[in-house]
């Protein structure tokens, strides 16, 4: 898997389960984590056994970044516009949790492809809830104007105390990403990650992805804003956001963090197993050296101890 | 420059076949106490002068000889950043496991970047050729090494930003 897939498996096969299991349900009442700290209940009961409630808590949003009741700006009617009457907002959302819908199981679409498309659509419910204040500024990219009543600079959240920023113009967005990690090797690989990112964008192929940069210092756009770390940014134009593609790139833009971090770790776990293997055959390389004789009389030794022992003898 | 290499390893090779004559030698300060004399440097009688092998100035391999060990510590190659941490972190995953290589000194010297101690009850257990084949060796390995997981990083990087570049397109 190179690619972070949106929709949650654990939540996909939990829906498909329960709309093909028909009848007979069981109670269900589970959590479960996703990477950057998304939190997800789920919650059956015996009585309604169609009718799933299902709770989502986002990252721990940090003071910049701005929220309505809790939710990035847009997600209640991004929620509304992608599921329809499937499901319904609960109001407060549970305790600990920043989000509680409940999902009518029995209103799904009588097709199996389209009621396979719902599903996954709600299984990547971070997607369109995160993703939302997101996608509405890159509509406007797509027609060329600038959301009304919008900062120069918005911080979105995407992780624990952790925002990027999206600064918006009618010709294109600027996405800037603070970047810091804890270890040293941790940065060092991110750096040369980073530095691959500028140099693929440069190949013919890759001509009109956006533009990507990274330096040590935070850009221009991000005056004033206090930051030490690492800053990846990229430029979106309004052909990355024409028509279907818009939801990839909202995905793609709101998990570019996690997608390097992970890479970063996957590296690491590369170069371990391979020291590993080095190291033994470096020990066996040793080993060789080891004089023949020594095993020789190992070898020797044991087996006149077994031929001449009391024990053998009387037999 | 890998025939540089080859004569820099050469002449690591030669002079530790000069070098590795070790004998059985107590201690002349404590009784019945056996100590590698390169390490403990208490009588100048007991060492002979040390020898410093340079490729250039990055890399280089410093021979300690004494009559009854022998220190061979050398500097590995550490052309930018990423080099530096995966040297770094190969040499403390073999430090981590020096037991069992027993030649290992668990602490490099001051200044370079991994060492051995090699004293003559090593020379006894094992034939002097191979453990000499098993240094340079040793040398050879670590350069590639460090190499070949720097070119698997980067690859990797350009692997991971094409991907992620391509949905947008």
């Amino acid at each position: 898997m190179i690619l972070l897939q949106s929709p949650s498996r654990f939540l996909l096969q939990i829906l498909q389960d329960r709309v093909l299991s028909g009848d007979k349900g069981v109670d269900i009442d589970c959590h479960t984590v996703e990477f950057d700290d998304v939190r997800y209940h789920i919650q059956f009961s015996m009585r309604n056994t169609k009718v799933m409630v299902l709770s989502v808590a986002l990252p721990l949003p940090p003071p910049e970044a701005m929220l309505y009741d809790g939710l990035p700006l847009g997600a209640i009617e991004a929620i509304k516009a992608a599921y329809g009457p499937v499901v319904q907002i609960l109001d407060p959302p549970k305790d600990g949790f920043d989000l509680t819908m409940k999902i009518n199981l029995t209103k799904l679409p009588p097709d199996e492809e389209q009621r396979n498309a719902v599903l996954t659509q709600i299984a990547s419910v971070r997607e369109v809830v995160l993703g939302a204040p997101l996608k509405l500024l890159l509509k406007h990219l797509a027609s060329k104007t600038v959301a009304p009543n919008v900062d120069k600079l918005v911080a979105l959240v995407h992780r624990p105390n952790e925002s990027f920023f999206v600064a918006p113009q009618a010709d294109k967005v600027t996405v800037v990403y603070p970047m810091r990690f804890q270890d040293s090797i941790d940065i060092v690989l991110a750096t040369s990650f980073l530095q691959e990112f500028v140099e693929a964008r440069r190949t013919s192929a890759l001509n009109n992805a956006p533009s990507c940069l990274w330096s040590p210092v935070p850009p221009l756009e991000l005056k004033g804003v206090p930051s030490d770390a690492l800053n990846a940014n990229a430029v979106v134009f309004p052909r990355h956001v024409e028509g279907k593609k818009l939801d990839k790139t909202v995905w793609s833009l709101l998990t570019f963090h996690a997608y390097v971090s992970y890479h970063v770790k996957c590296s690491e776990g590369f170069m371990h197993t391979r020291m590993r293997r080095r190291v033994e055959t470096l020990i066996q390389a040793l080993d060789r050296a080891k004089s023949d004789a020594e095993k020789l009389k190992k070898l020797v030794n044991g087996g006149s101890f077994k031929r001449l022992s009391l024990k053998n003898d009387g037999n | 420059m890998a025939n540089t290499l080859r004569l820099y390893l050469t002449c690591i090779r030669n002079t530790l076949e000069a070098a590795m004559c070790l004998q059985n030698f107590p201690c002349q300060e404590v009784e019945r106490h056996n100590k590698p004399e390169v390490e403990l440097k208490t009588s100048p009688e007991l060492l002979l002068n040390p020898v410093l092998i340079c490729r250039n100035e990055a890399e280089k391999c410093l021979i300690e000889t004494s009559i009854n060990s022998i220190r061979i510590s050398m500097k590995v190659k550490q052309a930018d950043e990423l080099e530096n941490i995966l040297a770094k972190k190969f040499l403390r995953f073999l430090s981590m496991r020096a037991e069992a290589f027993q030649v290992l000194r668990r602490k490099p010297v001051q200044g370079y970047d991994i060492s051995f101690l090699i004293t003559n009850y090593h020379c006894e257990d094992m034939h002097k050729h191979k453990l000499i084949d098993f240094i340079v060796q040793f040398m050879e390995d670590i350069d590639k090494e460090i190499s070949e997981l720097k070119l698997s990083v980067n690859t990797r990087g350009r692997l991971v930003a094409t991907e992620f570049l391509k949905q947008f397109i």
